[in-house]
């Protein structure tokens, strides 16, 4: 039961980052490859607060999302100034320098080895110990992200974005203020990554750089691009489904040795796949 | 003396050693439907984007209603009241032709992510109103029928009659329109050419870039001929078509 219930909160954790990804590069058309960057600041901030007994869980887990929301700003900044081509590098960067952050700031990050021991999530005093609790606090959390991703999606907002992955220039003459949207899309999005960080540290009670690196942020395209782009469904369904897959790999006779070689390896396929023969996933518009 | 509705002068744009606009300036009238010809790369596109906000001038000055545009962003100039379609209409092909629309309409509820979050049921009603809105500029340049239907379904004539419900939402009131006519059967062509008539009725003003002379002899009032970046002449579309200069120009020496 532990093991189904660790799956599911962990799925839910990811659900979150697809949404976050969704958001920005299925939607509004930033095509950033750095969100693993903001869920590993979101997970070691809720990580230092709870393991120095500064703050309680909800407010540590609050200043995580505020302080991914101006982070994520900050980090899409330059796909205002330079055209998606360019970003992809200029974002490609900053997940690299976040990760070298990660590694080697012994003092912050608990450099390679990470942060072991971190107390699990309180609420109202209470602090939430079994798989099932925790399962019912990520429920809890994906629940409401989807409806506010979905109420924003229906939105003016939504439709301003899609209109601006089309053609900006074409919002920009219909008078709208592009600049302001981008900005706030990508508040959204670090909001998402922010909360699914600090979930992610208190669920583990465990962080280290692996989980943040680029490997991490190709896994949330892999969903977003696997469930389908600028939909719900698809950012549910990616999570879900890519994450039974090292379940049901564990299934056939493969040495642990090249386990993790081997779902990495599968990821690569399933996005070459989907990239070329349906772009627009399971459920989903294409990319 | 009242200013003049719209005023270009002295406008100067270089790109590199090319010079798209020396020394070009005019007036447009309230209330009338003034014609911008002119041979390919006499600066009609360039104007355009320096009046919008897209292209700022190295110098010269714009004003509206006796108010300067100068520095202005894109934005404030459709705030000002004037608003542009563009040559390659740049509509947006995923959304369905209501979509692309109403998103034109100005100050809608919800369209940041904080309202549309924690005010759902108010973004819901002012939706369905700017809905309605949407399908009444629809119908006014006949297109409601379509309405569901998505952008990259509709034909070229009918994709143009679109770009021109955009800028209608807009709520400007002096419509740039970059060529609502080039390209369009001869059906559709009437069709374009009574909507431009209706809007003018509705109080708007155009100022249309058009190469068919029998467009514009048909709906202009003014003509502004430009050639190499400059004003040569300004008139009635008679005096302008019948110009022997002007038609040498135009047509090249061939005539």
């Amino acid at each position: 039961m532990d093991f189904l219930f660790s799956y599911i909160a962990l799925a839910e954790i990811y659900v979150l980052l697809s949404l976050s990804t969704n958001l920005l590069v299925g939607i509004a058309g930033i095509f950033s490859v750095s969100q693993a960057a903001v869920f590993g600041v979101g997970a070691y901030i809720v990580a230092w607060f709870l393991m120095n007994n500064v703050l309680g869980f909800v407010p540590a887990f609050l200043i995580a999302a505020a302080g991914c929301v101006v982070l994520n700003i900050l980090l899409t900044l330059p796909a205002l100034r330079v055209s998606g081509d360019y970003f992809v590098v200029t974002s490609f960067g900053i997940q690299l320098l976040a990760t070298a952050v990660f590694t080697n700031w012994t003092t912050g990050t608990g450099g390679a080895n990470g942060l072991p021991g971190i107390p699990p999530p309180d609420l109202f005093g209470k602090a939430l110990e079994s798989t099932g609790q925790i399962v019912t606090l990520c429920s809890a959390a994906m629940v409401l992200s989807c409806v506010a991703f979905w109420l924003v999606m229906r939105a003016p907002f939504g439709r301003m974005l899609r209109a601006i992955r089309e053609d900006e220039l074409a919002v920009a003459a219909a008078g709208k203020n592009v600049l302001r949207a981008k900005v706030s899309a990508a508040a959204l999005a670090g909001a998402f990554a922010g909360i699914a960080g600090g979930l992610y540290a208190t669920f583990l009670s465990f962080v280290d750089p692996t989980s943040f690196d680029l490997d991490a942020s190709i896994l949330m395209l892999t969903m977003v691009v696997v469930g389908g782009a600028r939909t719900l469904t698809g950012s549910i369904i990616g999570p879900f489904l890519l994450l039974a897959l090292p379940q049901i790999l564990t299934l056939i006779e493969i040495p642990t040795t090249i386990a993790a070689a081997a779902r990495q390896l599968l990821y690569g396929v399933l996005l070459i796949a989907f990239m070329l023969f349906r772009p627009q996933g399971l459920a989903g518009e294409k990319l | 003396m009242n200013a003049p509705y719209l005023q270009a002068s002295g406008i100067e744009v270089s790109f590199g050693g090319l010079r798209a606009l020396q020394d070009c300036g005019f007036t447009v009238d309230q209330g009338r439907i003034t014609c911008l010809v002119g041979p390919n790369g006499a600066g009609k596109t360039t104007i355009f984007n320096v009046i919008t906000g897209f292209l700022r001038p190295d110098s010269g000055s714009v004003s509206f209603r006796g108010k300067s545009l100068d520095g202005l962003k894109p934005q404030a100039i459709v705030d000002a009241g004037i608003a542009r379609t563009f040559q390659n209409l740049r509509l947006f092909v995923d959304l369905t032709a209501l979509d692309n629309v109403v998103v034109a309409l100005p100050s809608q509820a919800g369209e940041e992510p904080v309202g549309a979050i924690f005010r759902p049921l108010h973004v819901a009603a002012t939706q369905k109103r700017k809905r309605q809105e949407a399908m009444e500029i629809l119908a006014h340049v006949g297109l409601e029928a379509r309405a569901k239907d998505f952008v990259r379904n509709l034909s070229y004539g009918e994709q143009k009659l679109l770009t021109v419900a955009r800028v209608l939402a807009t709520g400007a009131e002096l419509l740039l329109l970059d060529e609502p006519a080039s390209g369009l059967s001869a059906g559709a062509l009437d069709a374009v050419m009574a909507l431009l008539r209706r809007l003018q009725a509705d109080g708007k003003t155009l100022l249309v870039v058009e190469h068919n002379t029998r467009v514009v002899q048909q709906i202009a009032d003014d003509v502004l001929f430009l050639h190499q970046g400059h004003l040569m002449a300004q008139g009635a579309p008679a005096e302008i078509i019948s110009d022997p200069a002007l038609a040498e120009i135009y047509f090249g020496g061939a005539i």
